[in-house]
C-alpha cells in the first residue's frame, strides 16, 4: 500500500495528465449527455452574451447588405399579399377555409457567431428555450436551408449548418424527384457534395435540388442548390457530383427558426408504430 | 511573482478573446485556420509546476470550446501540448541555465531554439486538434493539408507576435 501511494505521488503528473485527457475526450464524443446538461447551460449564457456584445458591432459593417435582404423580402411578400392579386370572386378570398391548417411558424433570429472555416461548423442564435426552440429544429434564411437546432440553453443555442460532417439532407432533384443524399466534404464553404445519385437519372449542370420532405426537420421544397459538376461512374452503382449551395453561409445576419406545429402529431404516429412493431 | 500571475492571466483571456473574435472569423479559403491562442502555453515561465501546466492549458481549451460548441475538443489539445512541453525543452536545451520567472522567448534562447521550440508544440496542437475534429481517416490527405497550412499560418502570428515584443537592438 505505502508504495502504491509513493508510486501513485511519484509519477502523479501522468495521471492528471491521462485524466484530463479522459475528461476533455469523453465530453468531445459524448454528445447526448451534454446537450442539456449544466455545463451548456452555464457556458452559453456566458460565451452567448460575449459574443452577442461583438455581434453587435459588427452588425453595423452590414447594416447595407441586410437592409437589401429585408427590402427583397418585403417586395416578395406584398406580392404575395390578397391585395396583389386580380379579385375575380370577392367572395371567395376571404373564406374561411379548414381544410388548410397552419403546419410551420417561423421566429426569426440574430446570428451572433458563425464560422464557416472549420471542418464541423456551429452558429450561435440569440433565441433559446425561453422563444419556444427545441433540440432537432430546422433552420432556414429565406427559402434557403441553413441546418437543425443541436443545443439550446435559456436565451442561445446552437445550429449545426450545412457544413459539418455530422450533417446529411435529404434532397431531391426539382426536375424528376429523384432522392439524393447531400454532405460536405470540408474546404470551400460554398461547394457540397451530392452522394446516391442513382444511375437512370440524367444529370445537367445547373440543375436545382431542393428538400425532399423525407427527414421531420425541414418541409418539402426548400432550396439547397444547384449542380456544379459531376462524373459518371463507370464501377460504382450510383454517381456523384457537387452542388452549389444557395445558402451564402459567410454572410447570414438573420435566420428564421421552424416550429412545426404537427410535431408532437409526427412524433406520436411514429412511437405508436414503433411500439406495435414490437 | 504576483506580477507574473497576473501577466499571464491578463494574456489568457487577451488571446481567447483574440481567437474568438478575431481569428475565428478569419475566411481563407476553409485550410488555413490559425489557433494562435496556444501562444499562452508557450509563454508560460520555465520553472511553471508540471501539474499547473496541465491544468490552466486544461482551462485554455475549454474556454476556447465554450465559444465553438467544441466541448473537449481546444482541451484535449492543448492538455497533449502541456505534457509535451516540458520534454522538449529538456531535449532542444543544452544545458543553459533559464532564468527564473523568465518565458521562453527568441530574445533569451535564440532564434534557433525558439523556431524548434514553437515548431514541436505547434504542429503537436494542429495535428492533435484538426485529426480528433475529423476523426476519421477518409480525409487522411486532405487534413494533413489543413494541419500543414495552419501550423504555418499560427507560426507566422507567433513570430510576429515575438518581435513587436521584443524589438530587436539597434
Amino acid at each position: 500500500m505505502r508504495y502504491l501511494l509513493y508510486f501513485l505521488r511519484k509519477q502523479y503528473i501522468y495521471f492528471l495528465f491521462l485524466a484530463l485527457e479522459a475528461i476533455s475526450l469523453l465530453l468531445l464524443f459524448n454528445k447526448n449527455d451534454y446537450q442539456n446538461s449544466a455545463l451548456t447551460a452555464v457556458s452559453n449564457g456566458f460565451a452567448g452574451s460575449v459574443l452577442n456584445i461583438s455581434s453587435n458591432v459588427s452588425d453595423y459593417f452590414s447594416l447595407r447588405r441586410v437592409n437589401q435582404i429585408l427590402a427583397e423580402d418585403n417586395a416578395s411578400l406584398h406580392s404575395n399579399r390578397s391585395e396583389a392579386f386580380y379579385k375575380a370572386d370577392t367572395a371567395s378570398f376571404y373564406q374561411h377555409d379548414t381544410l388548410y391548417k397552419l403546419e410551420y411558424r417561423y421566429i426569426s433570429a440574430k446570428v451572433i457567431n458563425n464560422s464557416t472555416n472549420k471542418r464541423n461548423n456551429f452558429l450561435m442564435l440569440n433565441k433559446g428555450h425561453r422563444q419556444g426552440i427545441e433540440n432537432h429544429m430546422g433552420v432556414i434564411i429565406g427559402d434557403r436551408i441553413v441546418g437543425q437546432v443541436v443545443s439550446v440553453s435559456d436565451h442561445f443555442c446552437w445550429v449545426m449548418s450545412l457544413l459539418n460532417k455530422d450533417s446529411r439532407i435529404s434532397g431531391k432533384f426539382k426536375k424528376n424527384n429523384q432522392l439524393v443524399n447531400i454532405e460536405w466534404g470540408g474546404g470551400n464553404y460554398q461547394i457540397g457534395e451530392v452522394k446516391e445519385i442513382p444511375k437512370h437519372v440524367v444529370i445537367r449542370k445547373g440543375d436545382t435540388i431542393i428538400t425532399s420532405g423525407n427527414s421531420d426537420i425541414f418541409p418539402e421544397g426548400l432550396l439547397i442548390g444547384t449542380i456544379d459538376n459531376f462524373t459518371i461512374a463507370q464501377e460504382e452503382n450510383f454517381n456523384y457530383a457537387t452542388i452549389r449551395f444557395a445558402t451564402d453561409f459567410n454572410s447570414m445576419s438573420f435566420v428564421e427558426v421552424l416550429i412545426d406545429m404537427m410535431r408532437k402529431e409526427k412524433e406520436n404516429l411514429k412511437n405508436s408504430f414503433k411500439s406495435n412493431e414490437r | 511573482m504576483t506580477i507574473i500571475i497576473l501577466k499571464n492571466i491578463g494574456r489568457f483571456v487577451f488571446l481567447i478573446l483574440f481567437q474568438v473574435l478575431i481569428l475565428n472569423n478569419i475566411q481563407f479559403s476553409g485550410y488555413i485556420n490559425p489557433y494562435f491562442y496556444i501562444y499562452f502555453i508557450l509563454l508560460l515561465p520555465f520553472e511553471t509546476p508540471r501539474w499547473l501546466l496541465l491544468l490552466s492549458a486544461f482551462m485554455l481549451g475549454i474556454s476556447l470550446d465554450a465559444f465553438t460548441n467544441t466541448f473537449g475538443l481546444n482541451a484535449a489539445a492543448c492538455v497533449l501540448v502541456a505534457f509535451v512541453r516540458p520534454f522538449v525543452i529538456s531535449a532542444i536545451s543544452t544545458g543553459t541555465e533559464f532564468m527564473i520567472g523568465h518565458s521562453p522567448s527568441l530574445k533569451n534562447q535564440g532564434l534557433k531554439w525558439f523556431a524548434y521550440y514553437s515548431i514541436i508544440l505547434v504542429g503537436v496542437h494542429h495535428f492533435a486538434l484538426f485529426y480528433l475534429e475529423i476523426f476519421r481517416f477518409t480525409e487522411f490527405f486532405q487534413t494533413l493539408l489543413r494541419v500543414l497550412l495552419s501550423s504555418i499560418f499560427t507560426l507566422l502570428i507567433i513570430f510576429i507576435a515575438q518581435y513587436l515584443s521584443y524589438p530587436a537592438e539597434k
